[in-house]
């Protein structure tokens, strides 16, 4: 997921050229869908179920082996042979970089190990970004020392990563952090959460960002922070959150919220436990906050 | 499918999901589609056009989604509401269901779910 902003580091530091990125970049894209392709490789799965599946995909919250599992195309030990595959065969920027001939295995590293501490990503949440994995999230909220909500922040953080890339972009950076002062944003979408588990959330924006995220998720032509734009990501933050909701229902705890409201020209106090979740894409950034 | 004349009501806060319904709908068949953006003036268009159809959201601003529910079937209790929203929850499906909702959509919303629906209320 980290392949895009690690690609832009490259470009800015020129230590590639941009047709190479967007070369490696299609390369990685052309190996992503690869569950599927696996699926039909070993005869698991025809191509009209794998189709049936990403379909479905698009209006449950569930990975792909899970939803192929209750549909019965697969069992549990097809779907871990299929992940193995899946593992020993995905090729990150890095490894597609190499593939094409761009870098050999040594300027990759020293480029890796720049990135890394220039950007002043630690090693655990540089794996959050490879791996979205819902404990190591956990632990960088563990490190802030949350304690209450450690779990429901990490499940609403994991939920937010999906659904970034299935309503934004497809290969964000995330970071999350502490928010130590009060923060000024041209654009700010809130929505609160209500009930045993209070929450405020929010999107925060320049307007240009906030503009490409309200044409990204409404796949409309939108170029003025009008009010189809707010309306636009007003709407993304409300599916989230709905989605959330849901989830978090379905472990038995019910939440209500707020519809959602855009503030202009707005400043998030500081407050002891809100944290800011920069999602960086190749065309701009956004946060989220959440206190 | 005979949609001349066929009143259906959109009822979300959100520009942006009234937008995109109505043009889908709009493929569908020549219905005459009428727009709410809170609870309140959902129940106001219900009681003054009568509609054919109303696709309901939960979370919206003056009164909920469920509220408005309650009020449209005192208005009309053969009336076809639809829930449309992203709040999903065992709550939010107990209480439309209880209150007579006619079905439940959760956002994201499919063509094929919308089609479905207005094919079998207009068949």
């Amino acid at each position: 997921m980290y392949s895009q902003y690690f690609g832009q580091y490259l470009l800015n530091k020129k230590l590639i050229k941009p047709e190479q990125l967007t070369d490696a970049l299609e390369y990685q894209r052309s190996v992503r869908l690869k569950l599927g392709v696996i699926a039909i490789n070993e005869g698991y799965m025809t191509p009209a179920q794998v189709e049936h599946v990403h379909n479905m995909q698009k209006r449950v919250d569930k990975r792909f082996g899970e939803i192929a599992i209750e549909q019965g195309y697969i069992d549990e030990g097809q779907l871990d042979s299929m992940l193995n595959t899946q593992k020993q065969g995905h090729l990150m920027l890095g490894q597609a970089l190499i593939e094409r001939n761009y870098f050999t295995m040594e300027q990759l590293q020293s480029a890796l190990d720049n990135y890394k501490s220039e950007t002043g990503i630690s090693g655990r949440q540089f794996n959050v970004i490879g791996n979205n994995d819902t404990q190591v999230i956990m632990d960088i909220f563990q490190n802030y020392g949350e304690t209450m909500m450690n779990q429901v922040y990490s499940d609403y953080v994991t939920l937010l990563i999906k659904n970034i890339i299935r309503f934004i972009d497809d290969s964000p950076t995330v970071e999350i952090n502490q928010l130590k002062s009060g923060l000024n944003t041209e654009w700010f979408v809130r929505q609160d959460i209500l009930g045993k588990i209070a929450m405020s959330t929010g999107i925060a924006a320049d307007t240009d960002a906030f503009v490409k995220v309200a044409g990204r998720f409404a796949q409309e032509e939108i170029t003025e922070p009008d009010e189809m734009a707010q309306a636009s990501v007003g709407e993304f933050l409300n599916l989230h959150n709905g989605i959330f909701l849901v989830n978090m229902s379905n472990n038995g705890v019910e939440l209500d919220m707020n519809p959602q409201r855009v503030l202009k020209d707005y400043t998030i106090e500081n407050s002891e436990k809100a944290y800011i979740i920069t999602c960086h894409m190749i065309w701009g950034k956004f946060d989220v906050i959440l206190m | 499918m005979s949609s001349k004349g066929q009143t259906i009501l959109i009822c979300d806060d959100s520009l942006l999901v009234r937008k995109k319904m109505k043009d889908y709908l709009n493929e569908l068949g020549d219905f005459n589609v009428i727009e709410a953006s809170n609870g309140e003036s959902s129940i106001d268009m219900f009681r003054q056009n009568n509609p054919d159809l109303v696709f309901l959201d939960i979370v919206m601003p003056d009164k909920n989604g469920i509220d408005a529910l309650n009020e449209m079937r005192k208005i009309n209790s053969e009336a076809k509401i639809v829930m449309l929203s992203s709040s999903g929850t065992r709550k939010h499906l107990k209480e439309s269901m209880d209150a007579g909702a006619s079905d439940f959509i959760q956002k994201p919303w499919e063509e094929s779910q919308i089609e479905h629906i207005v094919k079998n209320v207009f068949k």
